[in-house]
Order: structure tokens, then C-alpha cells, then sequence
């Protein structure tokens, strides 16, 4: 996965967390936790979706509970894309 | 129990908050009322000046239905006024906030989604926005209150059950505070066209209670939440008590699904009830506000009911439902609301589109008012619910 597509990646996290009125969502950086957002386990199932829904992969539920950053989240999607 | 409580400890109203198509606050609602402002337009009483944000962040009014968000409005401000949470132990604090029908919004939106869609389209906030206890758990939350909490429902009587059953938990002596009420946004296409194909609507949608030409209700959105309390607790921690919610009486018709019992007995036995309650008689009640809700059948047997508690002596009764339409779960609240601030003032709300007389319904329904009320002591304030599930509270004056 290329630098590029990481990007997109963080891009289309940040517009979803956006969508759902998570304060903060534009700024989040690779670095960012879900503790750093206040985001929950029902903000996390309407960001899979989202995810699964433009990269065409699919999340098991809870996945992105087990990991705590914005960062992870996009290593997630790079590693079901490869 | 603590100490003291029994079934006539007193109970007063520290703080009052309402989201209604004619204003945001207790006294704007009420200034329209008494200018015989109507809330309705184009068929339906909607609050279009609503503004959820106002109350709530993007994401928690995000994750609120429409009633919620009336709710949380309704409940912060009588928080405020009430001064909570100053002097009140939050494991003490109760909350009962009823709706009739729940997050209908919410509802209607996400079948659609499931039904076009499948499940992955539907949200995982649907249950949590949808179910009936869901205003209730938000205004907890906001508030900090770890006491008793619950929604009742009994469709347009829940407003008024939830502050009965608030007045019964304070004398049960298992709360110091209780903010109850009711909230309603059921203005949605769903529930507009199962209201219309029962014939419960008017057909040209204005609200016209105890008029002849009454052919139906008009629906209404909105909430009212009071604060009760314990009139010592509201002493002891300096809040101002705005009204005594003096009696309480609940009865059930047992007689059909939506229409009410022909003799109006079950109305009867909720008004005599809520009078004993407060200790009173009928010569005590200086007016009704009515459950009127322009129902051919409501307000024939409403009339019935109060002829066969007051026999020939019968207070001025009004409906509010003329201007604000029918709020359903809300509607029995934003009338306790209401009959508070008339009982301070010292003025009865009119009935407005009170035209044309009907001989069935023959009491004195102050078309013609606002109405002088200074001595105004007493108020009983009706409603009546589908499944035949009936409330009466008796307020009193400060």
C-alpha cells in the first residue's frame, strides 16, 4: 500500500468520524487514539462500514476494537487490501 | 423510607422546561395561549424553530430521535430553573419521562433502510434512539441523576401518569427530586397517516375542541419536563416553589382500545380521585384543563364525566389542544405546564375555534377568554389515553 493510498485511507477515516459529529474528526493524524476522540463501540461499527464500504474489504466485527489508534485502523485496511 | 414520607408529604414544582410549537419557555407558551396564538399551520402543530444543537452536541443530537432532543431541552431548563444540581443528593435524584410512541422518526427511517438496503444499512444507534426510555437515560446522563429511572407510557395520558407516578415516588419517600414529564415527535409519515386512516384527524386540520364542527384531533410536537420535589428538600436548598402538585388519580376504562367509555366513568372516577387525593371537593376546583381533544367522541364524554363529578357546579374548563394541537405523550405534561403558570397568573388559556356550540357539550369552555382567575386556588388538568388509560393531576397554588 502506498504513501498515497494511506493517505486516502486517513482521508476517508477523518470524513466518516466527521459525518458522524465526532469533534476533532479533520485533525486526527495516524497518532490519534479513540480515547482522543471520545469515539465509541457504535462509532467504530458505522466506521467499518464505511471503511469496508469504499476499500472493498471486509472488517469481522470488533476488529477495530481490539486497536486503539487511527493508525492501526489504516495498517487494518492495508493488510486486508494486500 | 425516609423519614416523614407517607402519601401526604407535600410535593412542589421547582422548575418547569417546554418545547412546543408556540414557544420555548413556560411563559412564551403561555403569553400565546392567552393572545390566542395557534401553533398550527398546515395541519400539524410542528416546533419549527427547534434547534436540537442548542441543547446538545452535533454528535449527541446525532445519536438522539427527534423526542430525545425535545426532551434534553425540556429538562436542562427546568434543571436550570429548579437551580439543580445544588443541594440534592444525585442517588436521590428520580427521572421519569414517558412518550406515547417513541423514536417514530427513527423508526420509520431505518425499516426503510433494512427493507431497500439489508442489515448492514442499519444503524446501531436504531434500538438506542428508537426505544421509549431513551429520553429518560439522556436527561440522567446529563444530569447526573443515579435514582430511580424509567419511561411510562399510556399514548396521550403519559405526560400526566409520569408526573402522577413522580408525585407517588416522592411520598413513597424514594426520592427527594423527580423530573418528570413527557416529549413527542410523531410527526412523521407513518404515524400522520395511521392516526388519519383511524379517522382520528381532523380533516382540515384545525383543532376545534367542544365545537360542533369538531371532526377530529390535530397532532402536535413538542415535550414538558417539571422538576418535583419534596416541598422541605425545595426549602432546604432555596428553591422556589412555583406550584403544589397536590393529587393524583389514575383509572382505566376497560371498555375499548381507543374509544373512550360511553358513561365517562373512567374519567369521572380519575377527576373524583385526584380531588381526594389533594384533600379536596369539587367546590375546590377553580378550572379544568381538559384532555379536549376535538374528537367527536372525547369531548362529549369529557363533558359527561366532569357533569357527573361537579353536578351542576362545573368550573371553566379549557383545551389547550385548540393551539398547540395534540402532543400525544406530551400533551398530559405541557397542560401540568400550563395549569402551573395560569394558577400563578391568576388567568385561564382559552379554548380558541370554539364557534359554533354543541349541545352535548355544554359547560363553559372560556371561547371567549383569556379569563380573569385571581383567586384561582386549585386546577385539575385531564388526560385520557388511548387503551383506555386515564390521569388526572389536581395543582395547586404555591
Amino acid at each position: 500500500m502506498s504513501t498515497t493510498d494511506q493517505t486516502d485511507v486517513l482521508q476517508t477515516i477523518r470524513d466518516e468520524l466527521a459525518a458522524i459529529k465526532v469533534p476533532g474528526a479533520q485533525e486526527a493524524t495516524p497518532e490519534t487514539t479513540w480515547a482522543d476522540l471520545d469515539v465509541d463501540s457504535l462509532d467504530l461499527v458505522e466506521l467499518v462500514k464505511a471503511l469496508e464500504d469504499r476499500y472493498e474489504v471486509q472488517i469481522a466485527d470488533g476488529e477495530l476494537k481490539k486497536i486503539e489508534s487511527v493508525g492501526d485502523a489504516i495498517a487494518l485496511v492495508e493488510s486486508l487490501r494486500s | 423510607m425516609s423519614a416523614g414520607a407517607d402519601q401526604r408529604t407535600e410535593v412542589v414544582v421547582t422548575g418547569r422546561g417546554v418545547v412546543s410549537s408556540l414557544g420555548e419557555t413556560p411563559e412564551a407558551l403561555f403569553d400565546a395561549l392567552i393572545a390566542r396564538r395557534s401553533g398550527i399551520a398546515d395541519g400539524v402543530g410542528a416546533c419549527a424553530d427547534f434547534d436540537p444543537e442548542a441543547a446538545m452536541t452535533p454528535k449527541e443530537a446525532r445519536r438522539a430521535d427527534r423526542y430525545t432532543q425535545f426532551a434534553v431541552a425540556a429538562a436542562d431548563r427546568a434543571a436550570q430553573e429548579a437551580g439543580l444540581p445544588e443541594g440534592a443528593d444525585p442517588d436521590r435524584v428520580g427521572i421519569i419521562v414517558g412518550t406515547g410512541v417513541g423514536g417514530l422518526t427513527t423508526l420509520q427511517a431505518e425499516c426503510k433502510a433494512w427493507l431497500e438496503e439489508g442489515d448492514r444499512a442499519v444503524s446501531p444507534h436504531f434500538v438506542p434512539m428508537m426505544m421509549p426510555n431513551a429520553a429518560a437515560g439522556t436527561i440522567a446522563m446529563r444530569l447526573g441523576a443515579h435514582g430511580p429511572g424509567f419511561s411510562v407510557s399510556s399514548a396521550c395520558a403519559t405526560g400526566a401518569h409520569a408526573i402522577g407516578e413522580g408525585l407517588r415516588m416522592l411520598q413513597r419517600g424514594e426520592a427527594d427530586v423527580v423530573v418528570a414529564g413527557g416529549t413527542e415527535a410523531a410527526l412523521v409519515g407513518l404515524c400522520l397517516a395511521a392516526f388519519r386512516r383511524m379517522g382520528a384527524l381532523s380533516r382540515d386540520g384545525v383543532s376545534r375542541p367542544f365545537d360542533a364542527r369538531r371532526d377530529g384531533f390535530v397532532m402536535g410536537e413538542g415535550a414538558a419536563v417539571l422538576v418535583l420535589e419534596r416541598a422541605e428538600h425545595a426549602k432546604a436548598r432555596g428553591a422556589q416553589a412555583l406550584a403544589r402538585v397536590a393529587g393524583y388519580g389514575a383509572t382505566n376504562d376497560a371498555f375499548h382500545i381507543t374509544q373512550p367509555d360511553e358513561d365517562g366513568r373512567g374519567a369521572a372516577a380519575a377527576m373524583r380521585l385526584a380531588l381526594q387525593d389533594a384533600g379536596a371537593t369539587p367546590a375546590d376546583a377553580g378550572w379544568i384543563s381538559a384532555h379536549g381533544t376535538g374528537t367527536p367522541y372525547n369531548d362529549k364524554i369529557e363533558t359527561k364525566a366532569i357533569h357527573a363529578v361537579f353536578n351542576g357546579s362545573a368550573p371553566p374548563v379549557s383545551s389547550q389542544k385548540s393551539s398547540v394541537g395534540h402532543l400525544l405523550g406530551a400533551a398530559g405534561a405541557l397542560e401540568a405546564l400550563v395549569t402551573v403558570e395560569a394558577l400563578r397568573r391568576g388567568v385561564l388559556p382559552p379554548t380558541i375555534n370554539l364557534e359554533q356550540p354543541d349541545p352535548e357539550c355544554d359547560l363553559d369552555y372560556v371561547p371567549e377568554g383569556p379569563r380573569e382567575a385571581g383567586g384561582l386556588q386549585l386546577a385539575l388538568s385531564n388526560s385520557f389515553g388511548f387503551g383506555g388509560q386515564n390521569a388526572c393531576l389536581a395543582v395547586a397554588k404555591a
